[in-house]
């Protein structure tokens, strides 16, 4: 059996069809969409009620969150004022837009999804807003699997499509306590976990126009990484169209690196 | 060079702090002296050693604070924590303790409370009540070192000391590594990364605290009104 990851859909309608119906062609009947289902975009509604109608299990984003409770997010999710101005700018269009009944619907949205030893998050299982980048410290990263007690973890929020797995893993320790003589010494052998990043289908930023999700091929535990084709000129003519910063359009037609994230891999988000 | 008194747990405990404040005088060249927190409860009046922490007495060594769970307890219970209220004290402890340590702080030290910081960073050490993922972060020798490595990576420091656990230790991360193996679209890339070289010392808490000489990397675990205990320098 085959399951396909979905994440950051971003309001962008044109490109979540063309995913569906890329997963559709393929027969996988198992989709997970890690949240992120509306901001930026131009078509907040048309895509929440796709993944409603569709009955896709769904954890909640960053900017679902935000959506419900209001703009608080900390500074760690905006690189630069000028980005968290296009954010704000975005967050109160979204806001406007978007019918009580698909708000209710992101609120009820649970934080992870999780399927015997996969775990599905947004961001990472502390925090929808952290960013787990394919090279933050490999032992931080070890320990967000491990602390979750999965094995495989599924994340977006990056919008960078990976697959990293963590393997032959030891820590050697010595310690020394109050009133001991002698210092005590053990090793810990790691478990070998794997972090999967399903990358963005409304938002893509790893350098190309393309939407991208992944797929997991159970049978082989095989990780595809799938880029998909669409209508950016659809999408990014309902941007301009509908008020947003054109900025965001540009960005969607150039699928430039446009890099809405922490310098600091290891920041948690406290807020 | 730098050689630092670190404490915490006093829990109002004036006549304690004025033990470990002679014993700092009479021990050599103790220049800073650190307290992590903890220093109410809802135990006793914790007023006086409030005073003294922000009034401190001629010839004490100055005392720089961050604050600990109990303080986070009480400024959450007091609407300094946004919508949050001490829920892990009334989880654990029940209403008639919240209702304890409201009485055992005086209103007007709130104020200097608040300004206490979550933590210091002093060269390359971190200075916590908890640990950099949370005030109540309990860090033991039986901690696994993966978290362990977590805690001090978010702080990017080579020495984690922490109070909350009440444990005086030094747990030296020898070695070890990691294989990391990134698949994306732009191709693949391994590497190994070693075990970094770093310390998580547990101070201690109440009458047990910790002298630190940054210039040797010697930490000394003493007790109030006592000689030093053990010492934990490269191991030997």
């Amino acid at each position: 059996m085959s399951h396909a990851v979905i994440s950051c859909l971003h309001a962008n309608l044109a490109a979540t069809e063309a995913v569906l119906a890329d997963i559709d062609r393929q027969g996988i009947e198992h989709i997970t969409c890690l949240g992120d289902l509306v901001g930026y975009g131009p078509q907040p509604n048309e895509v929440v009620e796709l993944i409603r109608q569709r009955q896709i299990p769904t954890c909640q984003g960053c900017w679902d969150e935000d959506i419900i409770d209001g703009l608080n997010s900390c500074e760690c999710s905006y690189p630069s004022q000028l980005a968290e101005r296009r954010g704000h700018r975005a967050h109160q269009w979204t806001d406007a837009q978007l019918s009580e009944e698909n708000k209710a619907f992101l609120a009820s949205l649970p934080m992870t999804v999780r399927r015997e030893r996969l775990l599905f998050v947004h961001g990472s299982p502390n925090s929808q807003h952290e960013y787990l980048l394919p090279d933050m410290d490999a032992f931080a990263a070890l320990e967000r699997v491990e602390s979750s007690g999965a094995d495989t973890l599924f994340c977006g929020h990056t919008h960078m499509p990976y697959v990293r797995e963590l393997s032959g893993g030891s820590i050697r320790v010595k310690v020394k306590q109050a009133g001991e003589e002698a210092a005590s010494e053990r090793k810990l052998e790691l478990p070998m976990r794997r972090i999967v990043n399903a990358g963005s289908v409304g938002e893509p930023r790893h350098g190309s126009t393309e939407a991208t999700y992944v797929i997991h091929h159970e049978d082989s535990d095989e990780i595809e990484i799938r880029e998909v084709a669409y209508d950016i000129e659809r999408t990014c003519r309902a941007i301009v169209d509908g008020g947003l910063p054109e900025v965001f359009a540009w960005r969607l037609s150039h699928g430039f690196e446009y890099a809405e994230r922490a310098d600091d891999a290891s920041h948690v988000c406290e807020r | 060079m730098e050689r630092w008194a670190l404490i915490s747990g006093l829990k109002g405990d004036l006549e304690l702090y004025e033990q470990i404040q002679r014993d700092l005088q009479a021990t050599r060249g103790v220049n800073t002296l650190f307290v992590l927190g903890d220093v109410i409860s809802p135990d006793r009046n914790c007023d006086a050693l409030l005073d003294r922490l922000q009034n401190p007495k001629r010839g004490d060594l100055r005392p720089n604070c961050i604050y600990g769970w109990w303080e986070e307890q009480l400024l959450a219970e007091t609407g300094f924590r946004g919508d949050r209220k001490a829920d892990a004290l009334r989880l654990n402890h029940g209403e008639e303790v919240v209702d304890a340590l409201l009485r055992a702080v005086d209103p007007a030290h709130l104020r200097w409370l608040v300004s206490l910081q979550f933590g210091f960073v002093e060269l390359d050490c971190g200075l916590i009540h908890g640990s950099s993922a949370d005030i109540g972060d309990e860090l033991t020798p039986e901690t696994s070192p993966l978290i362990l490595i977590d805690r001090l990576t978010r702080l990017d420091v080579n020495r984690l000391f922490t109070a909350r656990s009440a444990q005086q230790f030094r747990l030296e991360l020898t070695g070890g590594g990691i294989d990391s193996h990134v698949k994306a679209l732009g191709g693949e890339h391994k590497q190994q990364q070693p075990v970094p070289k770093r310390s998580v010392i547990g101070i201690g808490a109440g009458a047990h605290y910790t002298i630190y000489d940054a210039g040797s990397d010697r930490v000394d675990f003493l007790k109030a009104g006592a000689k030093a205990v053990a010492n934990g320098r490269g191991f030997g």
